[in-house]
């Protein structure tokens, strides 16, 4: 019942390839994982579809099983415990469910118009997020758009002289994260070194700055430098 | 203190963090036997009278509610422990003590839920307050040091879950501002910067490990 | 003053605590909407201007430029105000389904506009059909689970023989202890015959 299984497709927790696959970990532990992650980044995370898959089988088969003991005379305080321990990953799927949401809901148009961002969603979630953008869209153009003058009618530009979308709300890829690795990463680029900034302040910071996390140890860093090996599945955020 | 204007998305609220803590593994003397429980969260048991094993806190207080168990406070959670911990809390303003990464949920918890589990219980509550006390006034001084530091990251060596959720947004704040601002003295100067705030690491020369 | 009135609208947005609505101002709205169409018109005869007097819209910088410039910028300020506060009204209402859940309560109906009123029922509607295509209620279960059973103390007469929800009968005599299950206990609870005990 507490089985875990590798996943293997570039999720956040189908890294196998290293110690991790000796040692067991039960699919409540990577969901537990997979919400703490979402609950700490700014963007969403790629949606983890075979866990959810599996996590909602072992719910199912739980209640049955509590049902079961429920009727055949189990004392119910022992049945209890059950129930509480299907209740906690009860919680851990719906507020993982949620926060998802939540983003969706919180960066709408920003992740419908970011093709690797909207290929990070379940099926289900790209249909709330289309329709959930077409509500909105439908709402500012009634009351506000189509009253506008030509050439100021556009959602996600301010006139048609706009040289991008200068009206999308976007996450904040350099809020500061705490994270932890469990091995050691050397050589993490910190810095961007092309971030299109022309202060002189950033002609003033070295060129290369690499950084190193030791295993264990949490740091404050910025999130856009640890990206992607957030995504990988090399970093914890907590 | 605890920050309201992080986008609430990404903070964990304190009944999540207890939440979290409650899966911490801690040692149970039950007084029955029992069947093993096979959970969704992993499989305990079987339970034998006076034998020692480990089960997740959430478990062992609901276990001890249900008259099936006693609870074996940690070793870290006796007066001797926590006397030595302050006391080296007290003394070193630059670096915090080795802690469980919940010792706050979990002191908490079992004080409020195994009473009678836990020898000299109100002065191992006053201990682990005063060491919390200790503990944030380090972390509220540290946080005016944060000018000498280098804007990009921060390690905390050895902060627990709950000091972490409430200097977040406080820290990601000054680090950001600092980020944006900036400084022509980029350099951190090794006198003034204290040992627990250490900016990331020179490329330039191996920084050996902190000795705790 | 030209942007005065789209301030005073965005600015109702912080007038009251993060998660409340005002009353939505469609007098204020509206004025900033017409004042919109008012500086495009300004803004075009400057440019029939310029043109008349055979200069290069596109590089000319002399007055007629940059009071349509002006015109312009006002405009679009104006356009950025309302989009802010009708945006951020719905992100409130968005965000008030995970506290309150898919109805509105009464007080909060009360402060939207007939179109707000819709835009909600159609998101609550999206939502809706998420969830159930997941078969998952996800506006329950807001707080990590707690243990269903509590102790209790019984402070007045209760009485012998009471049967609880799982059909066991319990005598709660004034003074003893029981451990039941939250749901059970609540209802003797609220009335004062039983309190909980913590620890």
């Amino acid at each position: 019942m507490a089985s875990g299984d590798g996943e293997g497709e570039g999720s956040v927790s189908g890294d196998i390839d290293d110690l991790e696959s000796l040692i067991s970990t039960t699919d409540v532990e990577r969901l537990k994982r997979a919400w703490r992650q979402e609950k700490a980044a700014p963007e969403i995370f790629q949606f983890e579809a075979a866990l959810i898959q599996r996590i909602k089988e072992q719910i199912q088969l739980m209640e049955e099983t509590v049902e079961d003991f429920a009727e055949s005379g189990i004392d119910p305080l022992t049945v209890s415990l059950y129930q509480m321990d299907l209740d906690r990953t009860q919680f851990l799927l719906r507020s993982y469910l949620r926060i998802r949401l939540q983003k969706i809901e919180k960066y709408m148009f920003h992740i419908l118009n970011t093709d690797e961002l909207f290929n990070r969603l379940s099926r289900e979630e790209k249909s709330f997020a289309e329709r959930c953008s077409n509500d909105l869209k439908m709402h500012l153009d009634e009351n506000i758009l189509s009253k506008l003058p030509d050439n100021y009618q556009s959602l996600l530009k301010q006139s048609i002289i706009s040289e991008e979308t200068d009206m999308v709300p976007k996450p904040q890829l350099d809020t500061f994260v705490v994270c932890k690795t469990k091995y050691y990463l050397g050589h993490i680029q910190l810095e961007d070194i092309n971030n299109g900034n022309t202060d002189d302040r950033v002609n003033q910071r070295p060129l290369e700055e690499p950084f190193e996390m030791e295993p264990n140890v949490l740091y404050f860093v910025r999130y856009k430098p640890i990206k992607k090996l957030v995504e990988g599945g090399k970093i914890d955020l907590y | 203190m605890a920050g309201q204007s992080d986008p609430h998305l990404s903070l964990f609220s304190a009944e999540e963090v207890e939440f979290m803590a409650e899966d911490e593994m801690v040692e149970i003397v039950p007084n029955m036997r029992m069947d093993p429980l096979n959970l969704l969260c992993g499989d305990y048991g079987p339970f034998f009278p006076q034998m020692v094993t480990q089960v997740p806190v959430w478990l062992a207080i609901a276990l001890k509610k249900r008259g099936k168990c006693t609870i074996r406070p940690p070793e870290w959670m006796s007066v001797e422990s926590l006397t030595r911990i302050l006391e080296s809390e007290r003394e070193s303003q630059d670096s915090f003590q080795v802690l469980p990464f919940h010792y706050v949920e979990i002191s908490r918890l079992l004080i409020d839920h195994a009473r009678d589990d836990i020898p000299d219980i109100y002065m191992v509550r006053s201990l682990v307050e005063d060491i919390r006390d200790v503990r944030f006034h380090k972390i509220e001084t540290s946080l005016e040091s944060f000018e000498d530091a280098r804007s990009s990251a921060v390690r905390i060596k050895n902060l627990s879950a709950m000091e972490v959720n409430i200097v977040r947004p406080f820290v990601g704040r000054a680090l950001q501002a600092f980020y944006k601002h900036g400084s022509p003295d980029l350099v951190p100067n090794p006198d003034k910067v204290p040992n627990r705030w250490q900016p990331a690491a020179d490329p330039v020369q191996k920084r050996p490990l902190r000795k705790r | 003053m030209y942007g005065r009135k789209a301030s005073r609208l965005v600015k109702e947005l912080t007038n009251v605590e993060k998660g409340q609505l005002t009353l939505f101002n469609s007098d204020l709205f509206d004025q900033v909407i017409a004042e919109c169409s008012q500086h495009y018109v300004e803004l075009q005869s400057l440019i029939r201007k310029m043109q008349e007097k055979g200069l290069d819209v596109q590089t000319s910088k002399n007055e007629d430029h940059y009071g349509a410039l002006i015109h312009h910028l006002a405009l679009v300020r104006n356009k950025r105000c309302l989009m802010a506060y009708l945006y951020n009204r719905a992100e409130t209402l968005r965000n008030l389904i995970w506290k309150v859940g898919l109805v509105l309560p009464q007080e909060v109906q009360e402060k939207l506009s007939h179109s707000e009123e819709e835009y909600f029922k159609r998101h609550s509607a999206s939502l809706k059909s998420y969830m159930s295509r997941l078969d998952l209620d996800l506006v329950v279960d807001m707080v990590p689970p707690k243990d269903p059973y509590i102790q209790v103390r019984v402070v007045d007469n209760i009485g012998e023989g009471i049967v609880l929800s799982d059909d066991k009968t319990a005598n709660f005599a004034p003074y003893s202890m029981h451990f039941l299950k939250r749901t059970d206990a609540e209802p003797f609870i609220s009335r004062g015959l039983m309190e909980e005990l913590t620890g």
